[in-house]
């Protein structure tokens, strides 16, 4: 297993990046949010945000399919290019940029819709089931790898609201991944899901990787080490270490990241 | 801190207090509870008292509206009175006015009285009619001219103070001052109930029929002025609630925060708080003197409303977009849609129940409001019923149903003043009825959050 792990890493390091961020500054108002952070994100990759609550991670994070653009406040300068293309450019519909990137969000957030209707809206409103079966067919692949399948299967009419905490967050990432995006950002996922969940979660995510560029942000450390073979870590602003995960957790450069996790500040 | 919970002056040590027993500070705590408490339900009784003494009035004054004396006569329709010529000629029996027929009801009610002994002189019988009688009979000779020269049982109204007599309204003590009738015609009726010529009934006329004139208030129902109503709430229902949420939807979905959204928000809720009757000087000035739309029209009536519905539809349905939570927003944009896509597929039909529920009572309060129509002339007095005159609706002169009642409050017999109170209860009927339904939708909406 740790074998197998370390094989990942180094395909890894021969993959290519994904997501490109050049200068990027975000202000609320007047809240100088993120400061200059500059940041290359692999493909077929776990790549973790950690950092104090408040060193804007999360922010960071909502810049990379433009849920920013929703706050009236907030500014985002600098360059964030995904596959070479700037998504900041004028030309670029946030909408068609959100179906490539899919996102979830920390509180599991079903539509109050049956589970079907959750995860065939995404397709439905992109056009891309020709007909009721590819839909089914989409619906069906999304719940399989969201590893939901076989609890859902008999109550696909039932209310995504119904399910349990946990299964409501893997009904969010089938959902997120019904679209087929090429990156999936999760902010804070498992915060609100007890260990058993957050375990399924997590094994999901790692399955994910096989597909698509996943860009986790999360408070717990533990989970940033067992998921994630990248790890960047943000403090007041800034992007402080990003390095392969294994290095950040044994051999931080910056004095500020060893402090964090090892328990000092934050 | 530490100063705090280091007096300078060390107290003897406190003994260690019993949970048994209340501290001074726990029984005041206690009795402050208490007397919160009483003062609740005090309020909320005497709330009741007055909701309940309310009720029992409109009821108690209310409800002899919907029965009717009747007095049932066997009218014999003399063809040399009726149609001289003998031929049936239509425009001839048309000529023959009212006027023609009544000696015709006073020699039926001879018959009928004949075998009671009383004191009324044999022309002060018919002051036990309705004037209303006469008409009706005319009406029926003009559409059956081949029952010339029979005998034809008729169901005539009374006269409203006979209606009020056996309603227990008008007393004999009442008589002395009243000119119409005397206690002769009173014993006169007592014994012709006994004799079941004369008897009350449910008063589907009171329900369905048009107002009628001072002088015969046995006759005058709130029909003609619900249809009134009823279109005036087809053009607010139709204009207001389009209007209102699609402001709503724009204002608080896409509109730009700025000092020019503000000021429109601040002008909404100061709108809500206007009187109707500013309403109603506006619709005047607009849609009468500016449009000149007709008087006294339920479209203009409509209109007006809406601008009065208006706001109070608006803010309804931005507080229930407002409580719609971000996270489905968050949800729908994140897999791609679009702005109004979010909108439409998921905040909407989060919001319908708080945007039905804010439409129905917002159309409930414009079903209520007198002092608009006032000044638009919605107080049209219309006493030819449906299908005459008001059929095509929208530009007839009509009235409304508060309208109606306020008109009927004002008149002097106090048969009108009871049939106020009654019209009071059908307007309270659609308003109960209005608001179960707002609370069967809500319900219904509710279930699938």
């Amino acid at each position: 297993m740790e074998d197998m792990i370390q094989v990942d890493r180094a395909m890894r390091t021969q993959q290519d990046t994904k997501i490109s961020a050049k200068g990027v500054q975000v202000y609320y108002g007047d809240n100088h949010a993120i400061k200059d952070v500059n940041v290359e994100i692999d493909d077929k990759t776990v790549t973790a945000f950690i950092g104090p609550s408040g060193c804007g991670k999360s922010t960071f994070l909502r810049c990379l399919n433009r849920m920013n653009d929703t706050i009236d406040v907030a500014r985002v300068m600098g360059d964030i290019l995904i596959d070479g293309e700037d998504i900041y450019d004028p030309k670029v519909d946030p909408v068609q940029l959100r179906a490539k990137v899919g996102m979830v969000f920390q509180k599991p957030n079903p539509f109050p819709k049956s589970i079907y209707d959750n995860v065939a809206y995404g397709p439905k409103i992109h056009g891309l089931a020709r007909n009721k079966a590819e839909l089914d067919e989409i619906v069906e692949k999304s719940l399989r790898k969201a590893a939901l399948w076989n609890e859902a299967k008999d109550r696909l009419d039932a209310p995504g609201t119904g399910l349990s905490g946990g299964q409501q967050q893997r009904l969010c990432i089938a959902r997120a991944i019904a679209t087929a995006p090429e990156v999936l950002l999760m902010d804070e996922p498992c915060s609100a899901l007890d260990p058993i969940a957050t375990a399924q979660v997590e094994e999901l995510i790692d399955e994910l990787r096989q597909s698509f560029s996943v860009v986790i942000v999360t408070h717990s450390m533990q989970q940033a080490a067992r998921v994630s073979q990248k790890t960047a870590f943000f403090h007041l602003g800034n992007l402080v270490e990003y390095d392969d995960t294994d290095k950040i957790f044994t051999n931080p450069q910056d004095s500020r990241t060893e402090s964090y996790i090892s328990g000092r500040i934050g | 801190m530490t100063d705090a919970s280091a007096p300078s002056t060390p107290v003897a040590a406190p003994k260690a207090k019993s949970l048994l027993t209340q501290d001074d500070r726990t029984k005041r705590r206690n009795a402050a509870e208490k007397r919160f408490r009483a003062y609740g339900i005090a309020a909320i009784t005497v709330g009741l008292l007055f909701l309940v003494s309310l009720l029992w009035a409109i009821v108690q004054n209310g409800t002899p509206a919907f029965t009717q004396t009747f007095v049932t006569l066997d009218i014999a329709l003399l063809e040399e009175k009726l149609d001289k010529n003998g031929n049936r000629n239509i425009e001839d029996i048309k000529k023959v006015s009212t006027f023609g027929y009544s000696p015709l009801i006073n020699d039926a009610l001879i018959a009928a009285t004949a075998d009671i002994e009383t004191e009324v002189e044999d022309g002060d019988l018919k002051k036990i009619l309705s004037a209303s009688a006469a008409a009706i009979v005319r009406d029926y000779v003009i559409e059956n001219p081949d029952q010339i020269g029979e005998t034809v049982e008729f169901r005539l109204l009374t006269s409203s103070r006979v209606d009020g007599y056996l309603k227990g309204r008008v007393t004999r003590a009442d008589l002395a001052r009243d000119k119409n009738l005397d206690a002769a015609h009173l014993d006169l009726i007592d014994a012709m109930v006994a004799a079941g010529a004369v008897e009350k009934v449910f008063n589907w006329d009171f329900i369905l029929g048009a107002d009628a004139s001072e002088s015969r208030p046995e006759q005058a129902g709130i029909g003609v002025s619900m249809l009134g109503s009823f279109f005036m709430m087809l053009v607010v229902l139709f204009l207001a609630l389009p209007i209102g949420v699609a402001a709503s939807i724009y204002l608080e979905e896409f509109a730009p925060q700025n000092k020019f959204t503000d000021l429109i928000e601040v002008n909404i809720s100061n709108l809500a708080a206007v009187p109707s009757i500013v309403f109603g000087i506006l619709g005047l000035a607009v849609f009468i003197q500016f449009a000149h739309l007709p008087q006294s029209a339920p479209l203009v009536g409509g209109l007006t409303l809406t601008l009065m519905t208006l706001p109070t539809i608006v803010i309804s349905t931005r507080a229930a977009l407002k409580a719609v939570p971000p996270s489905i927003r968050d949800a729908a944009l994140g897999v791609g849609a679009s702005k109004m896509q979010s909108v439409f597929h998921h905040v909407l039909p989060l919001a319908m129940p708080g945007i039905l529920t804010g439409t129905i009572i917002g159309l409930a309060q414009a079903l209520g409001e007198t002092a608009p129509l006032l000044l638009i002339g919605m107080v049209g007095y219309i006493a030819s019923n449906y299908p005459d005159g008001i059929a095509s609706g929208f530009l007839d002169p009509n009235s409304a149903m508060p309208a109606q009642i306020y008109e009927w409050a004002k008149r002097a017999d106090p048969a009108y003043y009871e049939r106020a109170w009654g019209g009071i209860i059908v307007l309270l009927g659609f308003l109960l009825t209005m608001n179960i339904i707002a609370i069967i939708l809500r319900r219904r909406f509710e279930r699938r959050w």
